[in-house]
């Protein structure tokens, strides 16, 4: 039930003509109904997303987000999981997409023969999605398309 | 009792009754204790009752799949490393006499000592799971028991490609249970003289040492 | 809506070619054509790495966020937070209108949220403010602000409270952050701030982490880490903390030690470098005093509890009315009283108190005492976020100040911010209870005659007294004390400690006026009686300070949605409401008869000074609507006012100019040029020639050991309470989650709180992975779920719960215990008991 009265309060602001000022009419943080006194239950538990094909980005410098579940992957300093797929020696036999080429530069823009090590903790740029419903809208819009 | 000494075949008068009678408990008592000894040795109890197990390898097992998962199925250390049928099983058991004479040398009673031979470790087992055809796995998993539609769409893609290119699980699966030692993956410099992996495209395994050879 | 990737490529192209031609403009900004993105710099919102981002702006609104290739911290590079700043101001529920709790058509505490003008918010706290002030005095009013404020809005902020309303009780939720730092920093050194940069990383032989997870809250400088690790083979890191987290994935010495005993094991590599003859005795003879603390200090509780009442130096008051001592006070000693004191902490003793091997720790000390290896440590919460905070700090500059391993490339210990700007607003501007700027106090008459000076206000306008520091706040509002609360930029309902017994009980007692500004309704919101929509992060001209000493501007790229209005012009705009004849008593106002008949704006804003630049400097195309509607340039103002203060004291800032154009500067700034290491020849240009190294923040030019005992937490584990709770952050959101968990792919990458906690303790309370749980402290209990797999793995004894999320509020558990000294928070040590929920 928690997200419940976020979602209605969204409902409620598309009706009465979103983002004019003054639309607002309570103020609900993301801890719902529950009030603080209380001990707030949990509701749905979140599962990684189904594997899916890729997430389109936002925008162009927008890491990609992980479209498959990465249960039980490690990243450890002897091996790196996710390049097992995505490195240029074994994306085109596993069908992974390729890694960046900006992942084969230095801190000063030099090329590299081999992956960058400061690009090699993954996780810090590109995480996998749960089956969670935002809590809130986001009203973020993408560059438009101009002059065509 | 007396007519029963007709039936008696010769080598039986010869010993007497008492003691073949005392072999035959014997003989069961022998082969309960090795089979009850066979059978105590092949526990996850067993396998962790010293600390190289425990603070190494099996705490990395604790945070995978065959440890816990959906259905409450666990595969413990005997399921994936003892062979099941009785020759392999021997086999393996008195290979293992070498990792007690070395769990006494203290080979690997430190992570830092195991983890120093951590690539051979899993060479040697990957070598082992290669030649028999990953045995051991499929004893649960079976190519022709999968069911695509249930699997993910990269296992679903991945698996029939891979059995029709004749790989075997470990080809593929290596580290799914403990951590993998060092692997050239071209990654910086850090795995500089690491083991490379193969994923089944050579024949067997080779490590970056051997093939220098 | 969406386009799909190629599409958006196709867009960009343009918009990218010019992003590349913006960055070799000096403004680093473009005014593109009309159809494209104009791309601007600015500084990452999060945390105190500080990394330099570009924003794209189309038709007014954010479009897109980059990695600043030209950022000198980041070249390039975010973390997951960072790539998606662009879609953190677009939380559907943004507060548009101030909101006032009301019945029948007025302010009533038990009323209902409703959205009334700008004009009726500031008459009610006008009409609060004043009503407070006449029962209870200045101190009845009370500010809590942020490291996460801009530098002109904490400087804003403090004049307003220190010399307009006269009462030092304003604190920023820094104090729960750095506090101990500077405490440390301050006693050790005498001035704040570390003295190394980030090149240290590029030039050290050793990383040593002590309490901080730099992988998941600091992952930028991580990445520097990791590129330094793996590019070279000698390179060896040591990890310490009470739990496994992911920094452990690049540890060589990983080493999990018991709550607390941080403090025994930086005793015993002091003893390990004295017992192996490797103190660096020329450095120590030459810029080395010794001294012992006083030790009986209490843990920062109310005067009432148990482990107050005895405490002999805590400073509280005794039974005479009179303070029981003084928690900082020192004497000096001798080098080999100092050798006599940490000659008790061998290793084999060390090693029974923290569970930490012999091995690990002979290993661990070997990193300090080896002269050939330049070893950098870094710390953050896990030292500064304890009941010894101050002295964990000093004992770890204790360690490198021994092997004179300080002040040069790669030899390095490094104090980690966690906000933004907790340097550059909350230490450097002095937002704290107890500071003004550049490490001013208000304690020293001469510190205060200096800033009256500056300020153009007569002497004795700053009261002379600390103000209330941010637990003491929270119990004064519950103690109905501070009557006036006005928060700004932090969710301190859900980020203080002890919710249930302290936060919660002053936020709804009856006698209180609680105002809160932000741009979400956060949980501090929902529980306020005011809420004022705020401006954030680039709908506003901005400026924050990093940890290694950077100062980093942005223009206002987009403007705030609805009325919400920057932090800065609803200071300066309530300040219009109050006369000094009003606020100030006769006989000051007595002093300075010019100042008669002003208000607390003019006198404070428009006072020659900070009103001094003009609307017109304002670079064209960008909007400033603060400066707009004030009529003068007030961040320019307010900065060129402010960095008076620490021009030619050690704090010298650059032109406001200089920051626009520069992809930020390390102060001290002389002649132009940035200071990379502090208190050494060749690179500080206060340090006098042929002195090689001064540490000149104190009067003698030398850096302080301090001996300082092994002392137990206060809360520990027993019978009832088991387990250790630690709390903290995660790599996917931010604090208290008010922007990240509003862009849903954040939320998503980290939906709840969850408990981490051992396989094996799961098991012996019935419980297993997934399953609801019950988490209790003695003042609170929270219902979330159980994790025993994952980034992070406790040790037996010990659970790990991040605070981001309002629906599992881990500061429930937390207990309010602080460091004496620093009065900072320790939220990674209480009492807990886990149960089937």
């Amino acid at each position: 039930m928690r997200f419940i009265p976020a979602l209605l309060l969204t409902g409620a602001m598309l009706l009465s003509g979103a983002g004019s000022a003054g639309a607002q009419e309570v103020v609900e943080s993301l801890r719902g109904g529950a009030p603080i006194t209380e001990t707030s239950r949990l509701d749905a538990m979140f599962r990684p997303e189904k594997d899916q094909d890729l997430i389109p980005r936002n925008f162009q410098k927008q890491p990609p987000l992980i479209p498959h579940s990465i249960k039980g992957y490690n990243i450890t300093q002897n091996f790196n999981k996710c390049m097992d797929c995505h490195s240029r020696e074994r994306a085109e036999e596993t069908g992974a997409t390729k890694v960046a080429k900006s992942h084969y530069l230095d801190r000063e823009d030099k090329k590299l023969s081999n992956i960058s090590p400061r690009r090699y903790f993954c996780m810090q740029c590109h995480v996998p999605q749960f089956d969670a419903k935002p809590l809130v809208e986001n009203t973020y819009k993408p560059a438009a398309k101009k002059g065509e | 009792m007396m007519s029963l000494e007709k039936y008696m075949p010769a080598w039986v008068k010869r010993v007497g009754m008492v003691t073949v009678l005392l072999l035959f408990v014997a003989g069961i008592v022998f082969w309960g204790g090795f089979n009850w000894a066979l059978e105590a040795t092949n526990k996850e109890e067993f396998c962790i009752s010293c600390h190289e197990m425990k603070e190494n390898v099996f705490k990395e097992y604790q945070n995978t799949i065959h440890y816990t998962n959906r259905t409450g199925v666990r595969a413990t250390c005997p399921d994936c490393h003892v062979p099941k049928e009785w020759g392999p099983k021997m086999v393996r058991k008195i290979q293992a006499s070498n990792e007690v004479w070395h769990k006494l040398l203290g080979s690997v009673d430190t992570p830092e000592k195991f983890n120093a031979k951590r690539a051979q470790l899993a060479q040697n087992e990957w070598k082992r799971m290669k030649a028999n055809d990953s045995k051991e796995c499929r004893n649960c998993h079976r190519y022709d028991y999968m069911d695509y539609t249930e699997q993910g769409n990269r296992a679903a893609k991945q698996h029939p490609q891979a059995f029709t290119e004749g790989k075997t699980c470990i080809d593929c699966h290596k580290g799914i249970a403990h951590q993998l030692p060092a692997i050239d993956q071209h990654i910086g410099k850090q795995n500089e003289g690491a083991v490379e992996i193969s994923h089944g495209e050579k024949p067997a395994e080779n490590g970056k040492a051997e093939e220098k050879k | 809506m969406k386009l799909n990737r190629r599409d958006f490529i196709k867009a960009n192209a343009a918009a990218a070619a010019m992003s590349v031609a913006g960055l070799s403009a000096p403004t680093g900004a473009v005014a593109a054509g009309k159809d494209d993105i104009r791309w601007d710099k600015a500084a990452c919102r999060f945390c105190g790495t500080g990394c330099g981002v570009l924003v794209g702006t189309q038709d007014g609104r954010v479009v897109a966020t980059q990695g600043d290739p030209d950022a000198p911290v980041n070249r390039g590079l975010n973390c997951i937070k960072g790539y998606f700043l662009s879609k953190i101001m677009y939380g559907g529920d943004r507060v548009k209108t101030p909101m006032l709790r009301m019945k029948n058509g007025k302010y009533d505490k038990t009323g209902e949220f409703t959205p009334i003008s700008w004009k009726q918010a500031f008459d009610i706290m006008e009409a609060q403010a004043r009503e407070t002030m006449k029962k209870k005095g200045p101190n009845g009013l009370a500010m809590f602000g942020s490291g996460q404020w801009t530098v002109w809005e904490g400087y804003a902020a403090a004049k307003l409270m220190k010399a307009g309303f006269r009462t030092n009780n304003i604190d920023p939720n820094a104090r729960h952050c750095m506090a101990s730092a500077v405490a440390g920093f301050m006693r050790t050194f005498g001035i704040d701030e570390p003295a190394g940069c980030y090149d240290d990383i590029e030039h050290a032989d050793a990383f040593v982490l002590w309490g901080s997870n730099m992988a998941e809250m600091h992952p930028i400088l991580w990445t520097r880490i990791t590129d330094r690790k793996l590019s070279s083979k000698h390179v060896k890191v040591a990890v310490l903390s009470t739990f496994e987290h992911r920094s452990y994935e690049l540890a060589d010495i990983p080493i999990i030690f018991t709550p607390q005993t941080d403090l025994a094991i930086l005793n015993f590599i002091c003893n390990y470098i004295i017992e192996k003859g490797k103190v660096n005795q020329d450095f120590v003879g030459k810029h080395v005093n010794f001294k012992k603390s006083v030790t009986d200090i209490g843990y920062g509780l109310r005067p009432t509890h148990a482990l107050e009442k005895d405490a002999t130096s805590n400073g509280y008051p005794g039974a005479d009315g009179k303070p029981k001592g003084d928690t900082g006070k020192s004497e000096p000693i001798t080098f080999d009283e100092f050798k006599k004191f940490v000659s008790e902490y061998t290793a084999e003793k060390v090693s029974k108190l923290s569970g930490v091997s012999v091995k690990d720790l002979n290993a661990l000390a070997e990193l300090y005492a080896d002269p050939k290896i330049k070893v950098t440590s870094y710390w953050t919460m896990g030292f500064n976020q304890h009941t010894r905070g101050t002295w964990v700090n000093n004992m770890i500059y204790n360690v490198h100040l021994l092997v004179g391993k300080i002040s040069e490339p790669g030899n390095s210990p490094f104090s980690l911010t966690g906000q933004p700007s907790a340097c550059g607003t909350a230490r450097e501007v002095g937002t704290f209870s107890h500071r003004l700027p550049a490490d001013m106090v208000v304690t020293n008459p001469e510190h205060r005659k200096h800033t009256e000076e500056l300020w153009g206000l007569p002497d004795g306008t700053i009261p002379d007294k600390p103000g209330l520091h941010a637990v003491a706040m929270a119990r004064a509002l519950k103690d109905g004390k501070v009557n006036f609360y006005w928060q700004q930029c932090n969710n301190n309902l859900q980020a203080g400690p002890n919710i249930n017994e302290e936060l919660y009980p002053g936020w709804r007692n009856p006698e209180t006026f609680i105002v809160i500004s932000d741009p979400y309704p956060t949980l501090s919101a929902s529980y306020a009686d005011l809420v004022l929509p705020t401006a954030m992060w680039v709908e506003k001209e901005g400026a924050y300070g990093n940890a290694e000493r950077r100062t980093q501007f942005w223009r206002q790229q987009v403007k705030a949605p609805g009325e919400a209005r920057s932090d800065l012009w609803q200071v300066m705009e309530f300040s219009k409401r109050f006369k000094v004849d009003e606020v100030w008593p006769a006989e000051l106002l007595a002093k300075a008869p010019k100042l008669k008949g002003k208000t607390l704006y003019e006198v404070l804003y428009a006072n020659g000074v900070a009103d001094k630049y003009k609307v017109s400097e304002i670079a064209a195309g960008f909007d400033n609507d603060e400066s707009k509607y004030f009529g003068f340039y007030v961040q320019k103002g307010l900065f060129e006012e402010y960095a008076q203060f620490g021009r030619g004291h050690g704090h010298d800032l650059a032109p406001f100019e200089t920051y626009h154009q520069a992809r930020g500067l390390r102060w001290p700034v002389v002649d132009g040029k940035e200071t990379l290491w502090r208190f050494r020849e060749g690179f500080d240009p206060y340090v006098k020639k042929g002195e090689g190294v001064a540490f000149y923040g104190h009067k003698d030019r030398k850096a302080v050991i301090f001996a300082l005992p092994y002392q137990p937490p206060a809360e520990s584990p027993d019978k009832e309470f088991d387990m250790w709770l630690c709390t903290g952050r995660v790599l996917e959101h931010w604090h208290t989650g008010t922007m990240t968990r509003r862009v849903p792919e954040l939320y998503k990458s980290f939906p709840d709180a969850v408990v981490f906690m051992h396989p094996d303790d799961a098991k012996a309370r019935g419980l297993q992975r997934g399953m609801e749980c019950k988490v209790a402290s003695r003042r609170g209990e929270i219902i979330l779920r159980v994790e025993t797999r994952g980034r992070n793995k406790p040790p037996r004894g010990l659970v790990f719960i991040p605070f981001f999320d309002a629906g599992r509020l881990a500061n429930k558990l937390t207990l309010d215990a602080t460091c004496p000294i620093s009065k900072e928070t320790d939220y990674k040590k209480c009492a807990v008991k886990v149960t089937r929920a």
